[in-house]
């Protein structure tokens, strides 16, 4: 390890000295000189980092989301092959807690007590995470990059100073939809489908602020009650021929199914979550001998994006994740899922550099919001991190699915919770840096 | 008006589905007085058999016979292997082995089957019928499944009320020892009793799963509201167990249309269905008589 690392010393002390924001410094990334290294925290040796996460490999929410660590493990594995950050490999363990939030306490408490990783990273689920917050905070372990988009992880960094959102919140992508629709389809009637808890009445507040009053009905379906019968067969009564659905994947697939059975055929528009075409095709793909075709049901329904999805074969993100899967992945294609897990471990080695030599779990939070808004990456909308804010991605584009592609339909726009306007963003795509390696340099001394 | 309607047709198919579980809870409580909480996990194990082959390009009712077959194939294995050990002890100890032969199957069927979340396939139709100028929440796959609960219900009161065999299998469950002097091969029985509760239980599995989603534990919720299906039929009448689904079906169909955020007082009202049919008829709906135990 020594050797390796000697031989692709980069100056990152050097580098400390002095430089403005992101961009192209020449410090942290390929490696890193080895012998300065120290254990400098719990889950930090001289040659490794240990992370942690949870998330729902079997059960109901595992279609899809069982992929992403998938995608972050490969990243990890190419990281570690190009000499990992700053000289350390990453140790990446992941645990399967089926999306049951008694499941999450216990995997973490694992992760923290057993394992002793240095931080949490990506765990999924609102509820799910919900379970550890408080324990991981009281432990002071770093909670980063959480897999949902609740506003709880970022609205307020005094009461959890230990967590960070990554993912653009519901209620900021609730006013972007609502926006497009007084925008463009002022007439419409529109009902809400909305998962009966914080993702859905996130969602719902933030569309509300722009069009409440074109919603002529609002259904909420319990996760586990797979009947939503009653639910679509209100909104057809209702009227509204332009529903708007905050719900997981499943869920797309079951009212797109009940729609089908009641002749209902409204515009339908999938929030980010419930959307993905591939995942939504092949849950509906065995019914096609029940002569429903599979991922054609979706066809014309609009959604919203973050991060570049595989169906942009031409974008250089989407092109180099390919690589970092045929390289390092396992079994299988490369998914929409999979680049959520790529873009999200990107994201986290960007925070382990600007932590500088040897990271300590005060350090990284507070290079997260030092430098955390000026990061750049696959993500589409900047980062909101800073003192007062642990919100994720600000930003959303709108697109339409047309057969198993999807093309944009509006440009990312940007806001932010609370009475925030929306704004077009300004910014461009970011390069790719050489090995889909971020550079970010060392924000503490 | 046709909400009403269609929350109706919803409530009535989804009631169908309970009594079709029900039927197999009921079959095995007559025929064993046993209740068999590893139905729901026996029943998934058949339906991922059944999967696997219309997977491998065999036709529905290929797949269907097969599922069928290797229930009634499961049930034996469970009565003679499982369950005979343990009958004869305290009652309650087959109905503990029972739940943890509920977690062991599907625990097993994710090892072979994966627990991936996979749709499985109808034989008909998934598009409600036409009425007028709209389409109502009654598919032909409703009619299918409704149609050969009926049949089974029908079969099942003409196997225990008509059939030298039926009446065997029922004196075998009230009382052993009687049973035996009368020259009724009681361990046989018993063994038969277990083998086609788990072929209707089989059935159950598939026609709840046709137009959905199954995974190892997609039968969950569902021996929920089967066990009060057939406990509001009174356990011992397999017409019951019809009625005691549909109203069950209807029932949460209502409170989840009607009432504000009912989906998710669907299964809270499932209990207090239950509390209140029980506090009026103890036995149940169709209870014939007061327990009489052997």
């Amino acid at each position: 390890m020594t050797v390796i690392a000697a031989a692709t010393a980069a100056s990152t002390l050097a580098a400390c000295g002095g430089s403005d924001d992101g961009g192209g410094g020449d410090g942290g990334g390929g490696g890193g000189d080895a012998s300065a290294n120290e254990a400098s925290d719990i889950g930090i040796t001289e040659d490794s980092i240990k992370l942690g996460a949870h998330f729902p490999l079997t059960g109901v929410a595992a279609p899809g989301y069982s992929e992403i660590p998938t995608g972050s493990q490969a990243y990890y594995e190419c990281l570690n092959n190009e000499g990992g950050v700053n000289g350390r490999t990453i140790d990446y363990i992941y645990r399967d807690d089926a999306y049951n939030p008694t499941n999450t306490s216990q995997v973490v408490n694992q992760l923290v007590l057993e394992d002793e990783v240095f931080a949490i990273v990506g765990g999924l689920g609102t509820p799910t995470h919900s379970a550890v917050l408080d324990f991981l905070n009281s432990e002071g372990v770093p909670d980063l990059f959480v897999s949902s988009g609740s506003l709880l992880w970022g609205e307020d960094p005094e009461t959890n100073p230990y967590t960070f959102g990554w993912q653009t919140d519901y209620e900021s992508e609730g006013k972007i939809i609502g926006q497009y629709i007084a925008d463009n389809f002022p007439d419409a009637k529109v009902g809400l489908f909305l998962q009966d808890d914080d993702f859905g009445e996130d969602g719902e507040a933030g569309i509300r602020e722009y069009i409440d009053d074109q919603i002529v009905a609002a259904e909420r379906y319990t996760p586990g009650n797979t009947n939503v019968g009653p639910q679509i067969a209100a909104l057809q009564a209702a009227g509204a021929d332009f529903v708007v659905g905050f719900n997981v994947p499943s869920y797309t697939a079951l009212s797109q199914l009940t729609a089908l059975q009641l002749g209902y055929d409204p515009q339908w528009f999938y929030s980010n979550v419930g959307s993905d075409p591939t995942l939504v095709g092949s849950l509906l793909n065995n019914f096609s001998q029940g002569q429903v075709s599979d991922a054609s049901l979706l066809d014309g329904a609009l959604t919203t994006d973050y991060l570049p999805t595989v169906d942009e074969p031409d974008n250089p993100w989407v092109q180099e994740f390919q690589r970092i899967w045929d390289e390092c992945g396992g079994e299988g294609e490369l998914t929409n899922y999979r680049i959520y897990g790529m873009a999200q471990a990107y994201t986290t080695v960007q925070a382990l550099q600007a932590a500088g030599q040897n990271p300590t779990r005060d350090g990284l939070v507070e290079a997260i919001e030092i430098a955390g808004g000026d990061w750049e990456g696959p993500v589409l909308a900047p980062f909101r991190y800073s003192e007062d804010s642990h919100m994720g991605t600000a930003g959303m584009s709108i697109s339409r699915v047309t057969g198993d592609t999807t093309e944009e339909v509006e440009p990312v726009q940007l806001t932010d919770i609370g009475g925030a306007e929306i704004e077009p963003f300004d910014g461009e795509m970011a390069e790719v840096p050489e090995n889909g390696i971020p550079n970010e340099e060392s924000v503490i001394d | 008006m046709q909400y009403f309607v269609n929350v109706t047709l919803t409530g009535l198919t989804e009631g169908m589905v309970y009594s079709a579980f029900a039927l197999a809870l009921v079959l095995i409580w007559r025929s064993t007085r046993i209740v068999n909480f590893a139905q729901g996990s026996m029943a998934a194990a058949t339906t991922f058999i059944a999967l696997a082959l219309i997977q491998a390009g065999q036709s529905y009712w290929v797949a269907l016979v097969v599922a069928l077959l290797s229930g009634l194939v499961l049930g034996a294995i469970v009565e003679r292997v499982v369950i005979r050990p343990v009958e004869g002890g305290p009652e309650l100890n087959a109905v503990i082995v029972t739940l943890g032969l509920f977690v062991a199957i599907q625990a097993a069927i994710a090892i072979v089957f994966g627990s991936a979340f996979q749709s499985f396939p109808t034989p008909f139709g998934l598009e409600g019928f036409q009425v007028g100028d709209d389409r109502i929440a009654l598919t032909p796959n409703s009619v299918w499944v409704i149609a050969a609960v009926l049949v089974t219900m029908a079969l099942l009161v003409v196997l225990f009320r008509f059939t030298r065999i039926g009446l065997a299998m029922r004196a075998s469950a009230f009382g052993q020892e009687v049973a035996r002097l009368l020259g009724v091969r009681v361990g046989r029985m018993l063994t038969l009793g277990w083998a086609l509760a788990a072929v209707v239980g089989s059935l159950a599995g598939l026609l709840i799963a046709g137009g959905e989603f199954v995974y190892p534990a997609y039968m969950d919720s569902l021996i929920v509201f089967g066990f009060v299906a057939a406990v509001l039929g009174g356990l011992d009448s397999p017409i019951g167990a019809i009625v005691g689904g549909l109203i069950l079906g209807l029932a949460l169909s209502y409170v989840s249309g009607y009432v504000e955020r009912g989906s998710a007082l669907v299964n809270v009202a499932a209990l207090v269905i239950l509390m209140v049919v029980l506090l009026v008829r103890p036995g149940g709906l169709f209870a014939s008589s007061t327990a009489r135990r052997a």
